[in-house]
Parts: C-alpha cells; structure tokens; sequence
C-alpha cells in the first residue's frame, strides 16, 4: 500500500466522480452539523405547530415551477410585528377608541390558487379585545368583507374554514377571493389585491399584531412534509446519520471480522474450529428479522441498532476469505522468522498479519458503506427507525404512511431517495475502483 | 491393463467418490443441523427479548379482561371486591392458556422444541385467508407467492449474467464492457429502493402498470386471466429485482472469468489446439462453477431477507409482507414461525450448496 | 537449407504493449532445427526465450506490439495461416509443448486421463475410448502408472505432473515438441530421469525438440545445438560439442565458467551486473555494459558474423568471419 498505489484512482473516472460526491457529502454533514446544532434540530423537527405553522403543507419544493407552465404560488407573508414598512394608520376616536388600520398590498401572478389562507392574531389589553374587520380589494375594484369578529390574546382566524364565508363566496375562500368573475373555469384573477385589516381597540394602550399568510403550493429547496416541516431539516440532517452510521458500521465489523480471522487462522486448532462454528450459527441468523424484532420490542434507538448490527456482522462470511489469505501470509518468511525470535501471539497477529491483509480490506469496506446506509434507511422505511432524528429513511416513511404516490407528492419520496442514491452510488464507485486497483488477483488488468 | 480391468478402475473410482461425498454430506449436515438449532434458539430469545413481550401480553391481557367485564352485562350487578376477584380469576386463566404462568427459560425450550418440528403453533392476533390461527398454515398460504417472484427472480438473474458475463469476458475493455463495469455500483441500493422510483414512474406517473399486489381486484376468474394479470404484477418487482443485482453480477462473474482466464491451464487448454468454445466450456466455466454457484446462492439468500421490504412496498401478498404484519401486530408465534422457516430455509440452501459444490469441486470430493 | 531442416525461424519479432513501453522480448531472432535433433535455447531468466516459445507456439497474450517474421515448417511458413487454420493443422499436429510447472497447466477439475486424451480426441478424431487408450500407452511411455489416468492433478506429485504432460505432448505424435524449462521445477532425481524419458523418445519416436532452459547441465545431455539467447537476441549457436568444448562469445564463455565443476578448486565465475530491460534496450551490444572483453566497437550493434559455419554476434570475431549478417538498424522498430 503506497502512495503510488493511491494515485492510481485518478486513472478512474467513476472513482473521481464518487470521490468528489463523498467529499461533497462529508462537507454536507460538517456544515449541518455546525449550523444546525443537534438539540436544536431535533427540538425544531418535533416542534410541532409552533415552528412550522408559516409553512404550507405538503407542498413541492420552490424550483418545479422551472419545469410547469401553470405556476404554483409562493406563500405570502405579511407580519406587522416584525415589518416596519406595512401601511399603519392609527387614528384615535376619542380617549379610548383607537382604529389601527393595516393595510397588506401584493401582487398575485400564480396561476393556481393558494392553498388556505390564516391570519394569526396577537393583541395586548386588560378587559376589553380589540374588534376586527377585513376587507379585501381585488384587481377588478371589487370589496369583500370577509370577516367581522373580536379577537384574543393569541387568536387564530382561518380564512379557509369559515364555512359561512364559503357559502357567502360560492366556493372555497382561498379560491374563490381569488377567482376570476368573467372566467367559466375557476383560475385566478392576476394583479394586485389588498386586504385591509381593521381593528377597533378599546382601551388606549391595547393594540393588534396581526400576521396573514396565504400559503403558497410550493416551498423552499426541498418543499415540505404532512407537518409542514421544511423537509430540508430532515435531507440536511439526514447527511451526517446516513454517513456516520454506514462509516461506524462498515469500519467497526470490517476490523474485527479481520482480527477475528487473523485470530482463528493463527492459533489454530480449537480456536480456529470455534470460530468456524460460530460463523455457521451467524449465517443461519436471519439478519433483518432480528433487527426489527429488536426494533419492534426493545428499542428502536440508532446506537442499540448500531451495536446489534456490528455483533450480527462481525462472524460474517468475509471470514472465510480472510481465513484463506492469512493462511497464506502465515507460511510467510518473515512471520516465521517473527516466530522464531519469540514475538507473542498478539504481537505478530497485529504487527505482521493483519497489517499485510489490510490494503484488500479497504474496497470491500468500502464497499459495504452503502450496505449499511440502505440497512438503516430500510429499517427506517419499515417505520422502525430512531424515533427522535430525522433521517432519510423516516421522511421516506412518513412518505409512504401518507400515501404521497397516489397524492402526486413524488418529491417527498424523491428527495431522501436521491440523497441515499447519491450516498450508495458514490462510496460503490470508490469501492469498486479501488478494488480494481487494491485486489492483487485483478491488479494484472 | 487390459480394458475391462480399466473400466473396473473407473467405476471403483467413481464408488469410492460416492462414498466419500456421503461422508461428507453426513457430516454436514449435522453441523448445519447443530447451527440450525442455535440460530432458531437465539432467535427465540430475542423475539421474546428474555421476557419483554410477555410484559406486554401480560398487560395486554389485563386491560383487555378489564374492558370485557365492564361491558359484559351480567357481570354488572358485581361489586368492586368481587369484579377485581374476577378479574384475577380471569386473567389467570388467560395467562395459563398462553402459557405465561410458567418462567420464560423453561417455556423457551419448549418453543425451540415446537419451532424445530415445525409445529409453529397458533398465530396470537393472525388469521390465515381460510380463517385458519394455525401459523404453519398462515405461511404456508403465503409461501408461493413469495417463491414464485423470487425463484423467477433467481432463475432470470443468473442465466442472464451468465450468458453476458461470459460474452463480455471475451470482450474485455470493449464499449459494453466498461458501461457494465461503470453500472456495477447500481448494486450498491436494494431492490426496494428501484421499487420506489419504478412504481414512481411507471404506476403514479405513467400509469400503465399497477401500484403493488399480485393480482387486479377482484381476481379474474379464468385461469388465463388470472396468469396475465399475475405477470402484469410481476412486471415492475422483478425489474427492480432485477437492476439492483444484475450488473454487479455480471461484473463480478466477467472478472472471475477473466481472472480464471490468465490461468495457465488456459493457455495449455489454448496450445492443445482446443476451440475457443471448449476452452470457454470446459477451461473456465467448469473451474469457476464452484465459487460462481457459492457467490450467487449467498446474493440470493440476501435478497431472502430483503424481501421483508420488497414486498412491503410492492404489496406483495409472500411471507415477506406476513412477517411485516406480524411485526405490527406484537404476534410472537408468527414471527418465531416465520423466522424459524428462513432459518430452515437458509439452511437447506447452505447444505445444497455444500452438496453441489462435492460434485463439481474434485478437491472437495478426495480431500 | 535442406530437406532436414523441420523449422527455420527467420527475424521472428515479438514486442510486447505495456504501460511503461514497448517490451522488445524476441528481437529479430532466427536459428534452424533439424529433424529429430535438440536444440536448446540457452539464457538467463528476463532474456526472452520464454517469449521466444510463445511466438513459435502463437500463444500471444492481449497486449500485443508486434509479432512478424517468418517460421517456416517443413518449407510453410505458419505465419501465414490464419488462427482458425492454425489451430487444427499445426497446434499439437505439427508442434506440441511441455510448460513450465506443469502444476498450473493441467485443469484441476478434469481428470489426468481425460486431459491427456484430449488432443488424440480433436485433432486425430478418435473416439473417447481409442483415446484413453492411447492415452494409456503414452503413460506407460513416459514411466506413469496406469491407474493415474482416473486421478485428478492435485493428486499426483510435481515429477508425475511433469511426466504427464509430456504424455500429453506426444499423444498425437506431432513432429516438434517445445519443451519450457521442463525440470527446473523439480528435485535433481526426477530431473535425471525426465531428461532419460525425453532422450528416449527421442530417439525411438525421431521427434525434435526445442528444449529452452537456463540449466546448462541438465542442458547437455539432450543437446544436439546451442543457441545462446541475450536480452532478446541470439548470439551464438554451434553444435553442442563444440559449444561447451569452446564457447564463443565472451558471454557464453563467462556462462560457462560459472558452472561448478566435480573436481578441482576453482571457484565458479559469474557474472557482475544484470541483463538490460527489453523496454529500452541498449544501442550498440546489448551485453558490452557486463563484458569483460569489451573494447570501442562494441558501442556499435555488431552483425552476425559466421565463423566456421556457426553464428556469433560479437565484434571480435570480425575478422575470422567467413559471413557477414548485418544487424536489423533501430530504425525497423516501428
């Protein structure tokens, strides 16, 4: 194993390509890692309403209107609590009646209608809540008052279902406010609306913060799930599980199968036989089954799982072709002559035998990356991954437990799928060209 | 020696090999046995997790029993000592038809005793299409539908690699020779995952092929049919089957071939004047059969295995989506059966191996 | 050449097609054999004789450079015969070949037998048992015990592996058998009495040989010519006697002194250096960066001169030589 050796991978193009693909990955993983901290990106994917209540729900991510000609909106946004440039007008009544009028003004150029419409009220007074009224003005000078009620400290008005408002429209709110009058098919209106937020405060010092969002079809880089999460979290994140998982796996069972055979095929005797029966007994051991039996009853966490599927693969059947090739290394020169000087046992096992052996591991460690990432990702899809990080193979579940396919919601099924191909694929290419260059029986070619 | 002394030779030789092949067969088959019953037990163990399980079919039991006297009607008249007695009673009684009165180390025992004689016993939660609790039946139900994708899967993937390889291992660097050598890391995702994107694809978006199952709902009647509309279901499973093993298998039997090409009985084979044909046939083919025949009974005992996903995501009615089911449903004694059935099944294809691999490999035979 | 001749090989090239460059291995080589005469094919290890064998045999491996001359047996040049023709008119017809290590060359799956009576079965057409037949009368032949023919080559100790291929190379009776370093894997017994069988066959069958070795002692007992092969050349051949009375060429000179002599207390000689790599060879005598007689000339590719009848390729024989062949100039490598 040299330097020389090393460079030979430029002569392969699959093995560049993959190359680079892992180093993008790995870079993937150190920035997720760093700008979205463990605790925080857990406690915002199981957070619920509260953090993902702006985003629409299962929706495609932002870029497929590239590729459609009726386009899908974006959502809309417009919080007078955090954007100064909203129209305010504040007009006192009298001492204690104050109007505040927010006025929210947008441009519409999709040509499908949103999919609802909420606004979140927050208000602040002792005894007596503010009164609102809306107003919405379409591109055609037509007014619709589309609500008439008084609001809480934290209130909720969901445009979409107000039944009465439905009926007063003909149809549902979010489309019909934006149907066009004179058209037979129901399509949007173009141009500029606005919706006039008006609230009658009671008490001088009580006032409104009101954000409206109508939610848009589509959403960020990678759209978003049942949940309204932006499945980005999850892709991210899924990153550095996904290669953490496959490295710690693929690492740990290559090693030790190795030493394992070193072992065996240097002692000898009861040792070796022992071993052998052993990993008759692993083969007959249904791998999979036990995983999710183990999953299903005991614990469905990354690191049990990890552990179980390290102690199934160490007594794998790689151990016979080890076995073969320290057999050989065994009958070498230098090992006796080790031997004859008296090294101990575990002295020549690790100092002589396994290091000549290593260069033909690393392909096949390589290669057994991907097998592990898609044994993660499997149990994952089965429903019985870890319940708290989000991974690839758990956006996939959630995919498929809400019938995404037969909704049309390719991109949630798509997306994690292409990272795990993206994931496979890369360290396969590797493998595969470093076997072509590590193997000795295929270095002739 | 004359010739008939000659043909003696031949024929003692030929007995003496049979004998020996016995011998080793005997031998391993009990060694396969004595894994076989290890395997079964260990799984046994963790399918009740030392005791775990019965916790929950105890408290299970205890909460069903609760609502049942709740709402039985001639229980109401009870007071609260004695519906809580009852329940006691009750319970009890329900445990010891489970068996769970007696410690998990003494029941275990009895488990592998039942799981090795293929006496799977009662499905806790299942019911087999004829309305059947008998596990052994639940699985036996499911077992074609399971055999018939796989073993087709199996038949396709390796005569097909075997004819490309070979014919590629002739044209070794030529154009097909590298698009299979650079495709070879298709292998790298399961079969399940090319299910996704084919049934993306074909069923969601083109729509001309179904979604998953084996069959339309309802089934056609006659046979013909039925036989169609079986291969239509086929389609999509088998061609992801099929992506995700047919390249590496080319790849990796096209190397061997090659490798086992440079051998320099090849060439002795070559200067002997032999046609390229027979030196392929009897020179290279015949040699590699033994390892070729090892690497892809493993490959398909992998697949075995994935079929628990495979058929998940294909709706395919084998006994990969039964043990899914089972998993779901807590029922111990259909997931013990199902597991003890790929042990055994896992088992029988080791020891074919090991039998087919006496007869083809002259080494194994003497030595 | 006269109607003794069986082959002549004229400017026979085979260049080999690496990653490093063209590997020059059979460098413009030709020499005569008569019928039912031994020829060896004298040189160290890296000198291309093993190259040589191939390119008689057409045994050429995928990376190819150049592979031209003439080889001409019993008046038809071979090189002119397509693969197809090659293969069922002169392969193991005409010429037959014992390797080197016959462990690898024997397919471990077939029985010994079957292997043996392969040959008689494709190219003399006999049945299956006519060719075991034969095969057990080749056996016995080459000193093999019957009952061999059913066992497998693992079976058999490197001596009887040997033994049977040489079996295998006379079942058709083909009028030349290519013999490479047929005993230098076995122990100094087997090797006396493989070289009693090949003299044997010899002379009962009037077969010739082509014996390529770097073993100067077991050499001679078959030798009826020399050739002396460096760095891809031949430069030298005489008949055996003369050749090891008196050597020519300071190389074959210094070879000879190196062998160890039964009586006396000389120590052997040997040669300081190595051969030259076939990728670049050397302009000028490929064998002057090691000779012990070199002087200015040398710098110069010398002709082939011929001196009393027998090749030499070295400058000081220049003025004793009756011919003059000169050298093929660089620029023929194309």
């Amino acid at each position: 194993m040299n330097l020389r050796q090393f460079r030979e991978i430029t002569r392969y193009p699959s093995a560049i390509i993959g190359l680079i693909i892992i180093i993008f990955l790995v870079g993937l993983s150190i920035y997720t890692v760093i700008a979205l901290p463990y605790e925080e990106a857990v406690n915002k994917w199981r957070g619920g309403d509260r953090v993902w209540q702006d985003n629409p729900r299962g929706v495609p991510p932002t870029w497929v209107n590239l590729f459609r000609s009726k386009k899908l909106p974006e959502s809309i946004i417009f919080d007078t609590a955090t954007d100064e440039t909203i129209q305010k007008q504040v007009t006192p009544l009298d001492e204690n009646l104050t109007d505040i009028v927010y006025t929210f003004q947008f441009d519409y150029t999709a040509d499908e209608f949103p999919q609802e419409i909420i606004l979140f009220f927050t208000s602040t007074f002792e005894k007596k809540a503010p009164y609102i009224s809306l107003l919405w003005k379409t591109p055609d000078g037509r007014e619709i008052n589309i609500g008439d009620f008084s609001i809480e400290r934290a209130y909720t008005r969901r445009i979409s279902q107000d039944d009465k408002l439905a009926k007063e429209l003909g149809g549902p709110p979010e489309v019909m406010l934006f149907a066009d009058p004179n058209s037979e098919e129901r399509i949007p209106l173009k141009g500029t609306y606005t919706l006039e937020i008006a609230g009658l405060a009671f008490e001088p010092e009580s006032t409104f913060n009101v954000k409206s969002i109508i939610y848009g079809k589509v959403f960020g880089l990678a759209g978003t799930d049942h949940l309204r999460r932006d499945l980005v979290l999850g892709l991210l994140w899924g990153t550095p599980v996904a290669l953490a998982f496959g490295l710690l796996a693929a690492v740990i069972t290559s090693l030790l199968t190795m030493f394992i055979a070193a072992t065996g095929t240097w002692f000898g005797g009861w040792v070796d036989s022992l071993i052998q029966r052993i990993t008759e007994i692993n083969m007959m051991l249904p791998v999979l089954p036990i995983l999710i039996m183990v999953g299903v009853f005991y614990s469905r966490s990354l690191w049990v799982i990890l552990g179980v599927v390290i102690l199934l693969g160490i007594f794998s059947a790689s151990i016979k072709s080890y076995r073969a090739m320290f057999m050989q290394e065994r009958e070498a020169g230098y090992i006796q002559a080790a031997k004859a000087y008296g090294a101990g046992d575990v002295r020549i096992i690790f100092r002589y035998l396994v290091p000549r052996i290593f260069p033909v591991l690393i392909p096949s460690l390589v290669v057994l990356i991907p097998s592990y990432v898609f044994l993660e990702a499997s149990l994952a899809v089965l429903g019985l991954g870890d319940p708290i990080m989000p991974t690839w193979g758990k956006i996939i579940n959630d995919a498929r437990v809400n019938g995404a396919l037969l909704k049309g919601q390719y991109y949630w099924v798509l997306e994690p799928s292409f990272m795990l191909m993206l994931t496979g694929f890369s360290f396969a290419m590797l493998g595969f060209a470093l076997d072509r260059i590590f193997n000795p029986r295929l270095r002739g070619m | 020696m004359t010739v008939d002394a000659q043909a003696d030779a031949v024929t003692q030789a030929r007995y003496d090999t049979l004998k020996r092949i016995g011998k080793y067969t005997i031998v391993r088959f009990f060694m396969l046995m004595f894994a076989v019953i290890i395997g079964v037990y260990i799984t046994i163990l963790v399918a009740n997790m030392g005791g775990y399980v019965d916790d929950i079919l105890r408290s299970e039991i205890r909460e069903r029993i609760a609502i049942q006297i709740s709402l039985d009607p001639q229980y109401k008249e009870l007071s609260t000592e004695e519906r809580k007695e009852l329940q006691e009673k009750l319970v009890a009684l329900e445990e010891k038809r489970l068996g769970l009165d007696k410690p998990f180390i003494v029941r275990s025992f009895g488990y592998l005793k039942n799981a090795l004689t293929l006496n799977l016993g009662r499905a806790q939660n299942m019911t087999s299409d004829s309305g059947s609790r008998q596990v052994k039946l639940i699985i036996l139900e499911r077992l074609p539908a399971t055999l018939l994708l796989f073993g087709t899967s199996f038949l396709l993937n390796f005569f097909v690699s075997l004819f490309f390889a070979l014919m590629l291992s002739r044209r070794y660097g030529s154009f097909w020779d590298r698009v299979v050598v650079a495709l070879s890391p298709t292998s790298a995702a399961p079969g399940w995952f090319y299910g996704i994107f084919l049934i993306v694809i074909f069923a969601a978006w083109l729509g001309i092929l179904p979604y998953g199952g084996m069959v339309d709902a309802p089934p056609p009647e006659d046979p013909l049919h039925y036989a169609l509309s079986v291969a239509e279901h086929m389609i999509l499973p088998l061609l992801a089957l099929a992506i995700s093993q047919i390249f590496l298998s080319i790849y990796s039997w096209r190397t061997f071939f090659l490798i086992y090409s440079t051998e320099d009985y090849v060439e002795m084979a070559k200067a002997k004047g032999l046609s390229p044909r027979a030196i392929e046939r009897r020179y290279i083919l015949r040699p590699t059969l033994p390892t070729i025949v090892t690497n892809f009974a493993l490959a398909a005992i992998a697949v075995w295995f994935g079929a628990i996903i495979f058929e998940t995501v294909f709706n395919w009615p084998g006994i990969g989506r039964v043990y899914f089911q089972a998993i779901g449903l807590f029922d111990t004694a259909v997931i013990v059966g199902t597991t003890v059935l790929y042990a055994y099944l896992l088992a029988a294809t080791v020891f074919l191996l090991d039998i087919v691999y006496a007869f083809i490999d002259p080494r194994v035979k003497i030595g | 050449m006269n109607n003794d001749t069986l082959l002549r090989a004229e400017d026979l090239v085979l260049y080999f097609k690496t990653r490093r460059g063209l590997v020059q291995a059979v460098d413009h080589v030709s020499f005569e054999l008569h019928k039912n005469k031994a020829v060896v094919i004298l040189g160290e290890s890296g000198c291309g004789k093993t190259s040589m064998a191939k390119a008689i045999l057409r045994l050429l491996p995928r990376n190819v450079g150049e592979y031209r001359g003439k080889i001409l047996l019993n008046g038809q040049d071979v090189m002119q015969l397509s693969d197809e023709e090659y293969r069922t008119q002169i392969r193991w017809v005409k010429i037959s070949m014992v390797p080197q290590a016959a462990m690898n060359a024997l397919n471990p799956v077939i029985r010994v037998g079957e292997q043996v009576a392969e040959p008689a079965i494709i190219h003399l057409k006999k049945s299956k048992e006519e060719a075991l037949e034969m095969a057990r009368e080749m056996f016995q032949n080459v000193g093999v015990p019957v009952d061999f023919l059913t066992r497998y080559p693992f079976e058999l100790s490197g001596g009887m592996r040997q033994r049977v291929a040489i079996a295998m190379a006379l079942i058709t009776k083909p009028d030349l058998i290519v013999l490479d370093e047929p005993t230098s894997a076995l122990d100094l017994l087997t090797q006396a009495n493989i070289m009693n069988v090949l003299k044997t066959i010899k002379w009962e069958t009037g077969t010739s040989y082509i014996l390529i070795t770097h073993d100067i002692a077991t050499s001679s007992e078959l030798a009826d010519e020399v050739a002396v092969m460096y760095a891809g050349q031949i430069i030298e051949v005489n008949n055996a006697e003369s050749f090891f009375a008196e050597p020519l060429h300071p190389y074959s000179q210094k070879l000879m002194a190196s062998v160890p002599k039964l009586y006396g207390d000389e120590e052997p000689d040997f040669i300081p250096g190595r051969p030259p790599s076939l990728l670049n060879p050397p302009t000028g005598c490929r064998f002057a960066d090691r000779c012990h007689l070199r002087f200015d000339k040398c710098d110069e590719e010398p002709p082939t001169f011929i001196v009393g009848g027998h090749p030499v390729k070295c400058w000081l024989y220049e003025q004793e030589a009756s011919q003059v062949i000169p050298p093929v100039s660089a620029g023929e490598v194309s």
